[in-house]
């Protein structure tokens, strides 16, 4: 009937030899059950195959790719951001089936699983051995391990463990081309394992990821503090961080969530509630939980708070968590559709993105249950509608796209764990420039050359600009680039120079790993010492920004004067030396943002100062360990910690950090950004 | 998009408002909008739903369902196959696109509408409490003409304006297995002709079929009669299940009732109507009710108030939910509802105070004891605690929880017929999880659990036998 359709019966014969007869789906019903996810966005598939083993996904890519048949990944379609739509149509690759937890290896401390487990049963299926696996999304009982990866989600407890990115080990992909490929942050060279975490689909499948489970606390301790306003919360929350208290969670609700949640339930605090903290700390400390307590009690108390409230069980400590789990879904009973907005902004500026948010819902007169993250700045206002009003659908998505731009012009960013999806496709013109937006497309094109994987998702479309929707400019100006020093301009003039000449550069720190004889091909050295000026600090946030040629020993010290530290171990080199060569992998989890310069001299600003941030691919973690090669770094945002630095032992430096062999995805990206060759021309010799 | 239109709809790929192009703003959307059915069916539909959120149309109690997905951890279909076309927000979903013409044709929704198994599982996860399975069957009757065809016709028919026909008709069909020849009487069509597709093989599952049903041992037992009894504890309500299957059922819990609860009467009550409702033939279904109403009234009316019990939780459930049959009938809609505040289900009513450790022999013959939730029971009455106590105190020690004890065993009333696969993996996930606890006895609630268990057990784990929850205490109950 349609001539798209014929796409799939040309190639169906060979679909169903790979997974049987009945499990290539292109009747009616199946095309519109997977035409809708919790998101907002419809649009129908040609296909859907179902999966009931991983080794049949890479043949089925490979065959939908020779076909050039668009596909995209699903699980529990929970996602919110319109991710598991079929914007090209083409087929859905339902792997729900793929749900066999294969190992737990509590010695290495890894778990290995197929995409279809549900996080709350790797929990339960851990919690036997004294373990757990630290992401837990609000919907954990029913999202999947797959889906937590595509979206690379959160959770109350990354505020201290890190997101789904942080506790990956290693990853078995399916490329859009069909090909199986293994990916870990610790591979030599570019961490591509980050990249293709939070890259919803759009540049591969996962089969099979290793997870990091940890033994779970000796002891842990959940508290509620019950505010008469959510600002005074949000006041907390700012200075119990700033004590130094690494809560495993810190999340805040206001009282139309609090009611939502707690309907038929006795409410356990006191009248005159507007806002709780939910203040968890874990550690086999007793003694150390117990004061962090005391002092966190004191905080709030301080604060205006009315009642903090130690668990006294596992029952008060569940009926907590309830609370804050089942906010989100108990909001379905107030209205049939609900729009969660996920907007992240540095910590101390949470009161403030409050307050619009807040004149942001009155403005557009709509109802919203506000959620917190707000240990790591992240918002999740709760906007209930009913869809079939139109008129109500509209003010919701203008308020939306207003709490977007209000977290933008804060310093934030547009998604800290639900992802961009197709639905804040076009805010991702707000929040980033051309330049950037040409990087991640260029990822996308190294990965998925002839575009099939989940197409049209992420990036914004051609025609997708701001001035197209002249109803959402707003009345600010978006926040311009940040002021770079006058060493860092000149190096970018230098690398313009070098580039309208075709001269090779070596890109150099302070000399402490790249030995000279490895720069050949007549590169001339380009020397980032110049590039160590003062230390930026945001006390309130807990980050700082330091240059690339600032010594590392020298980065610590200043932060140490200040009374912060970085945990890491102790590590030589320049800062840009040490994030490019990836001696230390776990440089990583500290990173929030770079400033780079690419082969062309063109500026790029990738992450920022928020410690979530799933808008866009994780550039910033690509290059780590990518040797120079694919741009140049500038500067580094780090997360920082207050309070008493940990014991470490001594790092012991791997000797062949540079032992490199670049595959065929690793030149695709350098043909990419560099295609030239101009820097570091030796890696990539012959590209 | 301002136009429906029905080629873009439906070209692969394209993104679809999903804002219905006819709603105009404010709050009500209201039934010009239904393409499920037709204007003039709209009184074969129950129209209007009695959800945990109020009264609500089928449009909107449709639309309640935001697709979060929680169902899918405990559809059973859904966790089977994974397909979400087989799960609690698909089939929500379906409906939906259905009345918003967004889905053209209702036998596409045949398969998602015909393999749910009614069991509800995902109403009870839901925060919303969508009533899934109420939404499933108004789809269903669109779909499935009614109950219009003979066979259902005449089997309701039969059966709400000769129920000693009924009863003769199944007789026949017995007595063909008891003669040596059990698949005669399937073939012979008597099952399809009087609407009982499902009993050919459900009495194929029960090993052997009675030849004297329950209301006819229990209308000759002088202490039950009305006339007899003053002041009746309660009214035992004979559920076909127990009566044309189980006869002994009925009359356990008959016997535990006069223990616990004294004097009580038998309602000789029709059949709840609940069969009539799932084939799509709502006016029967209500005339069923109506019956019943009259006859609780009747007896009302002659010794004041007492519950009724009903001993079969789909029964149960069913007749706890008849002020849904009358939402459109002021006259009817509050008899409706009285009546239902006065039915209990035995597992909710039998008092706990008057359980106490069972009997030596019954319990070393009962082996481990352990509890199947039946759909209708926990999902459907919220029944879950009270057996539990019970059976702890009968069984002490014996007593074992049983694993994932809220998954349907896929009886289902005829479902174990029609969806014979998908049955038969459901049931053997249950069986798994009474193998596991090495189980020598499961008590159940519900007769179309006690015949689905009860062979699949003999089928595959014959140490263990299904059990009605009457007959265990009134086998274990100490004898004095």
């Amino acid at each position: 009937m349609f001539k798209r359709k014929d796409r799939i019966s040309a190639i169906r014969k060979e679909l169903e030899a790979i997974v049987g007869p009945e499990n290539v789906r292109t009747e009616e019903a199946e095309l519109l059950m997977y035409s809708y996810d919790s998101g907002m966005a419809r649009a129908r598939p040609e296909a859907v195959i179902n999966f009931t083993s991983a080794a049949q996904v890479a043949p089925v890519v490979k065959m939908l790719y020779g076909a050039g048949v668009p596909f995209l990944p699903r699980l529990a379609g929970t996602n919110l951001s319109g991710g598991t739509i079929p914007l090209k149509g083409g087929a859905i690759l339902n792997l729900a089936r793929l749900k066999k937890i294969r190992q737990i290896d509590t010695a290495a401390g890894l778990a290995l699983v197929e995409p279809g487990v549900v996080n709350l049963e790797l929990q339960r299926a851990l919690e036997p051995f004294g373990f757990f696996y630290a992401p837990d999304p609000a919907s954990q009982k029913v999202s999947t391990i797959g889906g937590n990866i595509g979206e690379n989600a959160g959770g109350p407890l990354c505020l201290k463990y890190g997101v789904t990115a942080d506790n990956v080990e290693k990853l078995e992909v399916v490329t859009p081309e069909g090909e199986v490929k293994f990916f870990s942050y610790s591979d030599a060279g570019p961490d591509l394992m980050s990249v293709l975490i939070g890259s919803e689909g759009t540049l591969g499948i996962v089969i099979h990821a290793w997870l990091k489970i940890l033994p779970l606390p000796a002891h842990i301790k959940t508290a509620s503090a019950a505010f008469p306003s959510l600002d005074a919360a949000i006041r907390a929350v700012t200075r119990i961080i700033s004590a130094g208290i690494l809560p495993r969670a810190l999340e805040a609700m206001d009282k139309v969530s609090l009611d939502a949640a707690l309907t038929g339930k006795a409410s356990p605090f006191p009248a005159g509630t507007d806002a709780v903290l939910i203040l968890e700390l874990d550690g086999d400390d007793p003694v150390r939980i117990k004061t962090d307590l005391e002092t966190a009690h004191k905080i709030c108390s301080d604060n205006g708070c009315e009642a903090f409230k130690v668990a006294a069980d596992e029952d008060e400590r569940a009926l907590l968590w309830q609370a804050r789990k089942g906010a989100y879904p108990a909001m379905a009973r107030l209205a049939p559709d609900l729009l969660v907005e996920d907007g992240v902004v540095p910590r101390p500026k949470l009161p403030e993105a409050l307050k619009e948010t807040r004149e942001i819902i009155a403005k557009y007169k709509l109802t919203a249950g506000l959620l917190f993250h707000a240990g790591d700045g992240n918002l999740h206002p709760n906007v209930i509608f009913d869809r079939r009003d139109i008129e109500e659908v509209k003010r919701v998505k203008k308020a939306g796209y207003e709490m977007l731009k209000s977290c933008i012009k804060l310093g934030g960013t547009i998604s800290g764990e639900h992802g961009i999806g197709v639905e804040k496709r076009v805010a991702m013109n707000w929040l980033y420039g051309r330049g950037e937006l040409a990087f991640f497309h260029s990822i996308k094109r190294a990965f998925d050359p002839a575009g099939l994987a989940n197409p049209d998702k992420i990036l914004p479309v051609a025609g997708e600009k701001p001035a197209a929707k002249p109803d959402l400019a707003g009345a600010f100006v978006f926040p311009g680039k940040s002021g770079l020093s006058p060493e860092a301009r000149s190096i970018i003039d230098e690398l313009r120079l070098r580039a309208a000449s075709g001269t090779r550069t070596a890109v150099t720190g302070l000399g402490t790993r790249l030995r000279p004889e490895r720069v050949t091909e007549g590169a001339r050295p380009l020397d980032l010492k110049s590039l160590s000026g003062l230390l930026e600090i945001d006390r309130e946030n807990l980050t700082a920004r330091a240059e690339a040629g600032l010594s590392f020993e020298e980065f610590r010290r200043q932060l140490k004067a200040a009374g912060f530290h970085l945990d890491l171990p102790e590590l030589k080199g320049s800062v840009g030396g040490l994030i490019a060569s990836k001696v230390c992998p776990e440089i990583r989890g500290l990173l929030l943002g770079l400033e780079v310069a690419t082969a062309a001299g063109e500026l790029l600003e990738l992450g920022g100062k928020t410690v979530k941030n799933v808008a866009g691919y994780d550039a910033v973690r690509l290059l780590c360990g990518s040797q120079g090669a694919y741009a140049v770094i500038l500067s580094a945002t780090f997360a920082l910690s207050a309070g008493k630095e940990r014991q470490r032992p001594p790092f012991a430096e791997p000797p062949a950090w540079d032992a490199f062999e670049p595959a065929e995805i690793h030149r695709r990206l350098k043909k990419e950004f560099d295609p030239q060759n101009l820097l570091n021309p030796w890696i990539y010799r012959g590209v | 998009m301002s136009e429906h239109n029905t080629e873009t709809d439906e070209r692969p790929g394209f993104a679809w408002d999903p804002e219905p192009e006819h709603a105009v703003g404010g709050a009500h959307f209201r039934a010009e909008l239904n393409e499920l059915y037709g204007h003039e069916q709209a009184n074969r539909h129950l129209g209007a739903l009695l959800t945990d959120l109020g009264e609500r149309n089928l449009y909107d109690a449709a639309a309640q369902c935001n697709r979060c997905g929680y169902c899918e951890t405990v559809c059973p279909t859904y966790m089977l196959t994974g397909r979400e076309t087989l799960s609690g927000r698909g089939r929500n979903q379906f409906v939906r696109m259905l009345i918003e013409g967004h889905a053209k044709n209702t036998s596409d929704a045949a398969e998602a509408l015909n393999t749910c198994l009614l069991c509800s599982a995902c109403t009870s996860v839901c925060y919303a409490k969508v009533p899934t399975a109420d939404i499933v069957l108004e789809g269903r009757r669109a779909l499935t003409g009614y109950g219009d065809n003979f066979f259902a016709r005449a089997a309701v028919n039969t059966l709400l304006n000769a129920p000693r026909l009924f009863a003769f008709w199944l007789k026949l069909a017995y007595l063909a297995k008891r003669t040596g020849l059990p698949r005669l009487a399937a073939k012979m069509g008597i099952y399809d002709f009087i609407g009982m597709p499902g009993l050919a093989e459900a009495e194929g599952g029960v090993d052997r079929v009675p030849l004297r049903f329950a209301s006819e041992i229990l209308r000759k037992d002088p202490e039950l009669r009305p006339e007899g009894s003053k002041q009746p504890g309660w009214a035992y309500f004979a559920p076909c299940g127990p009566n044309f299957l189980f006869p002994e059922v009925s009359q356990a819990t008959v016997s535990i009732l006069k223990k616990a609860s004294g004097p009580g009467i038998f309602a000789d009550n029709q059949c709840c109507g609940l069969m009539a409702h799932n084939y799509g033939r709502l006016d029967d279904a209500r005339e069923f009710a109506r019956r019943n109403i009259l006859r609780y009234e009747e007896l009302k009316a002659a010794h004041g108030e007492f519950p009724v019990i009903a001993d079969c939780a789909s029964c149960a459930a069913f007749m706890k939910s008849y002020e849904q049959l009358f939402t459109g009938d002021a006259e009817w809609r509050p008899r409706a509802k009285a009546f239902a505040a006065a039915v209990k289900d035995i597992l909710e009513f039998y008092p706990a105070d008057k359980a106490e450790h069972g009997d030596k022999a019954a319990l070393e013959k009962a082996g481990t004891v352990t509890y199947h939730d039946s759909c209708r029971a926990c999902h459907g009455q919220g029944i879950r605690h009270e057996p539990r106590v019970v059976l702890q105190k009968l069984a002490g020690k014996q007593y074992k929880e049983l694993p994932e004890s809220d998954w349907c065993c896929g009886g289902a009333g005829a479902y174990a017929f029609t969806e014979v696969e998908l049955s038969k993996k459901v049931l053997d996930r249950k069986l798994r999880n009474i193998a596991s606890v090495q189980a020598g006895t499961v008590v159940v609630g519900g007769t179309s659990c006690l015949a689905q268990i009860g062979a699949g057990l003999r089928d595959a784990y014959p140490s263990a036998r299904a059990v009605h929850y009457s007959v265990f205490i009134d086998e274990t109950s100490p004898k004095n």
